[in-house]
């Protein structure tokens, strides 16, 4: 398991269709990370877990301006680069450019 | 920014929340009779047998109502809008409100009450750039 602090990771919401939709995807991105010899991604669900939603909120100024304006999910968060993606439009090929940040 | 207070109609005990009361009441028609009142007093007001939105079904009418006549309507996939549904009714289990499943609460309930759905997402830029709200409940006709 990756250390806190250096990994890729996919904030969802059990709830949520689009996280559901972007779910498959985020499952090719973590394969080809993995086959390609990086880290994969970590997954986080956080409207039925306080400590992932904590974890999420103090990623919260990147997030929220990634999110436009609020904390939202699907979010994917980079802890190395502090970078971030969020929202139903996210593409395999925006995961993997995260990942190599 | 101006500090939202409570009102009451004096007429027929309407409760309003906002920077002033309304200049008609929206129940009874009277005008010019909100007067300020206080927290304490709008709870012992307020009797506690309003509807009940617990169920899936009625929130989709309240959805397709607060549609009606507006630039957006209620996204045509209902099998998705039945999921959100049932996201918000959990969130409302859970956290007490019916937050969007789409986003998630900061803590600071201030802030929180703008995730309550149907949210303020004519003004957000997401809905102006794709014709959607954030999480797809509310589509541009």
């Amino acid at each position: 398991m990756t250390d806190q602090g250096n990994r890729l990771v996919f904030f969802w919401g059990r709830e949520c269709p689009h996280c559901a939709k972007l779910h498959p995807i985020v499952n090719e991105a973590h394969a080809e990370l993995v086959k390609n010899g990086g880290q994969g991604i970590t997954e986080l669900e956080v409207w039925h877990s306080e400590e992932n939603a904590k974890l999420m909120r103090s990623y919260g100024e990147v997030l929220k301006k990634a999110c436009g304006g609020s904390l939202g999910v699907p979010a994917l968060y980079n802890e190395r680069s502090k970078k971030a993606l969020c929202g139903m439009r996210i593409t395999k090929e925006q995961i993997i450019d995260l990942a190599k940040e | 920014m101006a500090v939202k207070k409570l009102w009451r109609c004096n007429v027929c005990n309407d409760i309003h929340y906002g920077i002033k009361g309304p200049e008609i009441c929206p129940t009874c028609g009277a005008k010019n009779a909100f007067t300020l009142i206080d927290y304490p007093e709008s709870k012992k007001v307020i009797i506690d047998r309003g509807d009940r939105l617990d169920q899936v079904d009625q929130l989709l009418e309240v959805w397709e109502k607060f549609a009606e006549g507006k630039p957006f309507k209620l996204n045509p996939d209902t099998e998705f809008v039945k999921t959100l549904a049932r996201g918000e009714l959990e969130n409302q289990k859970n956290h007490g409100l019916k937050y969007c499943p789409c986003r998630i609460t900061t803590g600071d309930l201030e802030e929180d009450l703008n995730l309550i759905c149907p949210c303020n997402f004519f003004i957000q830029p997401v809905y102006k750039e794709t014709g959607e709200c954030w999480c797809g409940l509310f589509v541009k006709r």
